[in-house]
C-alpha cells in the first residue's frame, strides 16, 4: 500500500506543486466537509475533491481506489453497525430511522477521505515531511519518520531479496516449507534491522552528526501564486459548505 | 612532507573480541592517491573507519598532520570535516529520502547557511552527474546512482582527505571509468583520495600509492611502481603481480619489447606495443 501511494506520488502531475497549496486545498476541503451539513452538499464535496484528484493531479483511477478500499471498507462496516445492532431485549433489527444521520456520517467521512487521499496521492512523504519541518513539528517526531520511511523501503528490499533468495532454494515449496522459510527470515530480519540501524548511527557520525538530523528543504518557485490559487480554490469549497449550513 | 594522516601501531578488537587491528601503521601523504590493498578481512574498512574516527584505536595512535588526535567532541567535529567517508553499501549511508536533502546532511552539520548549502549540494550533484535526479526519492535510484549519491553526500562537505570503501564494487565499467576521472579531478584539486580494493590491477593503474593489507597489518607501503613489483609482499596479502607487469614482462623477455619503465594499464602496454611495432616496420 506504502508503495502504491508512494508510486501515484511521484507520477502525479502535482508532485512538483508547492506542497503547502496542497495542504492548504485538503485543509479547506476537510474544513468544508466538517461545516457542510445537507446530503447533496457532502456528496459535491466528496465529488469535487475525488474529481480533482483524478483530473487535476491525474492519479490513476485504479491506484485511487486501490488505495481508498481499505478505509472504504472501515467505513461500510462501522456504517453498517450504526444501522444493525441488538435492541432493548437484545434481539437484532435493522435501524431505519438513523439512516439520515449514518449516511450525512458516511458522506462526510467519503468527503475528508477524498481531501486526504488528494494530498497524499499527489504529494511525496519527503514533501510532507518538509512542509511539517516548516510548521515547527517537533524535530524528534520527524526524525523518527524520516528513519521509518527510509527503512520501509530499505527492508521491504531486504525481505524481497531474502524471499528470493529462500524460493530459490524450494524455500517456498509447500506450506511447512514455507512457514519455515517466512519464520527463519522473519528472524534473521530483526538482526537486519540491528545492524542497519548501528550502520546508519556510523553514517551519520561520519558526516558529522550532531544530534539532529538537518536537511535543506526543496524550492517552489511557484509557491505564492500555487497558494494564492489553492487558498481561492478552498475558500470556494468552505463557501459552499456555508452556504449549506446557514 | 608531514603525511596528513597516519596510523601508528594502531590495534584494533572488534566487540567480540576478534583482532581488527594489530600494529597496524601507514602514512597517508598529501594530495596523493592512495589504495589500501587486500583480500576481504585484510582489515581495509577497519583502517577506514580509524581515519575518520568512528572507531577508536585499543592501542597506539592516530595522528592528523603530524600531532597526535584529540578525540573529544571538538577533535571529532574538526576531523569529519576534514575526512570524508563513503561506505561500501549505499543503503547503510543513505538515509533520507530524497537525493538533494541526503547531500545536505553533511554541510548543515557543518553549519553553514542554507544558501551556502544549496550551492555546495548543487556543484556536488553536478560532479557524480546527479543532477537531474536532485528531486528524486533515493529508493527509486539504481545501485550506481546511490553510490554516487554517497559521494556526493561526501563532496559536500568539501573534505581534504575523501576515503572511499571498495567504491568500484558493484559498478559497471563506464561507471568506474568515470569514479576514477572524479577522483582525478580531486587530486587535481589538491585533495588526499584513499581507497581500499582487492583488485590489484586497479590499484597498480590508479594509485600513487599501494598500501598492502594481511591480517589486520599494513605489511609494506610504497609508490605504487615499486611496490607492485614486489611479488612476495603481494603474495603474503593473497594478492598476484598486476597481471599489465606480468604481461610486459612476458613481452620484454621474448623481446618484443624492449626493457625499461612497465606502462600501468593494459591501454598503454598496448600502445607501447603499437608503437614499438611501428618503430620496428619503419627500420
Amino acid at each position: 500500500m506504502a508503495v502504491l501511494i508512494e508510486t501515484a506520488a511521484y507520477a502525479s502531475r502535482w508532485r512538483s506543486v508547492a506542497p503547502a497549496a496542497k495542504a492548504l486545498f485538503a485543509l479547506a476541503g476537510m474544513g468544508a466537509a466538517w461545516i457542510a451539513h445537507g446530503h447533496a452538499m457532502l456528496a459535491l464535496l466528496a465529488l469535487v475533491q475525488v474529481l480533482a484528484a483524478l483530473l487535476g493531479a491525474r492519479v490513476p483511477p485504479r491506484t485511487y481506489l486501490a488505495v481508498a478500499l481499505a478505509p472504504l471498507g472501515f467505513l461500510g462496516l462501522s456504517c453498517l453497525t450504526m444501522l444493525v445492532g441488538p435492541d432493548m431485549q437484545g434481539a437484532w433489527r435493522w435501524n431505519g430511522a438513523l439512516l439520515p444521520g449514518v449516511a450525512r456520517t458516511a458522506l462526510r467521512s467519503l468527503a475528508v477521505l477524498a481531501a486526504l487521499l488528494g494530498l497524499v496521492l499527489s504529494t511525496p512523504l519527503p514533501d510532507l515531511l518538509a512542509l511539517l519541518r516548516r510548521l515547527r513539528v517537533p524535530e524528534l517526531l520527524l526524525d523518527l519518520m524520516v528513519l521509518c520511511y527510509r527503512m520501509l523501503f530499505v527492508l521491504r528490499q531486504a525481505w524481497d531479496e531474502g524471499v528470493s533468495a529462500q524460493a530459490a532454494r524450494l524455500g517456498y515449496g509447500g506450506w511447512r516449507q514455507a512457514w519455515r522459510s517466512t519464520g527463519l527470515l522473519a528472524g534473521q530480519m530483526a538482526v537486519q534491522v540491528w545492524q542497519r540501524a548501528s550502520a546508519l548511527q556510523m553514517a551519520a557520525d561520519a558526516r558529522g552528526y550532531q544530534g539532529t538530523l538537518r536537511f535543506l528543504a526543496a524550492i517552489h518557485p511557484q509557491a505564492a501564486r500555487q497558494t494564492a490559487l489553492a487558498a481561492l480554490a478552498g475558500a470556494l469549497l468552505l463557501a459552499l459548505a456555508l452556504g449549506d449550513r446557514l | 612532507m608531514n603525511p596528513v594522516l597516519e596510523l601508528r601501531a594502531v590495534d584494533h578488537a572488534y566487540p567480540d573480541g576478534s583482532p581488527g587491528l594489530r600494529d597496524c601503521s601507514l602514512a597517508l601523504g598529501r594530495g596523493r592517491r592512495h589504495a589500501l590493498l587486500g583480500a576481504n578481512g585484510a582489515g581495509k574498512t577497519t583502517v577506514l573507519q580509524h581515519l575518520n574516527g568512528l572507531l577508536r584505536p585499543g592501542g597506539g595512535a592516530l595522528r592528523l598532520d603530524g600531532r597526535p588526535f584529540d578525540y573529544g567532541r571538538a577533535g571529532l567535529a574538526a576531523l569529519r570535516r576534514r575526512v570524508g567517508l563513503v561506505f561500501q553499501n549505499p543503503d547503510r549511508q543513505l538515509f533520507s529520502a530524497q537525493v538533494e536533502e541526503d547531500v545536505s546532511f553533511g554541510p548543515l552539520n557543518l553549519g553553514l547557511d542554507a544558501a551556502t548549502v544549496r550551492a555546495r549540494v548543487a556543484a556536488a550533484l553536478d560532479a557524480v552527474g546527479l543532477r537531474e535526479q536532485a528531486g528524486r526519492a533515493v529508493h527509486h535510484l539504481s545501485f550506481g546512482q546511490k553510490k554516487r549519491v554517497c559521494i556526493a553526500g561526501v563532496l559536500a562537505m568539501e573534505p581534504d582527505v575523501l576515503l572511499l570503501d571498495e567504491p568500484m564494487a558493484g559498478l559497471d565499467a563506464p561507471m568506474q571509468l568515470e569514479l576514477a576521472a572524479l577522483l582525478d579531478r580531486l587530486v587535481a584539486r589538491g585533495v588526499t583520495v584513499v581507497l581500499s580494493t582487492h583488485d590489484v590491477d586497479f590499484a597498480y593503474r590508479w594509485a600513487d600509492d599501494i598500501h598492502v593489507m594481511a591480517a589486520g597489518r599494513c605489511i609494506a607501503s610504497g609508490p605504487a611502481p615499486q611496490l607492485a613489483a614486489r611479488a612476495d609482499v603481494l603474495g603474503a596479502a593473497g594478492q598476484r603481480p598486476p597481471q599489465v607487469l606480468q604481461l610486459h614482462a612476458a613481452l620484454v623477455a621474448r623481446g618484443v619489447l624492449p626493457d625499461g619503465a612497465a606502462p600501468r594499464s593494459i591501454d598503454g602496454l598496448l600502445d607501447l606495443l603499437n608503437h614499438s611495432l611501428e618503430t620496428t616496420h619503419e627500420r
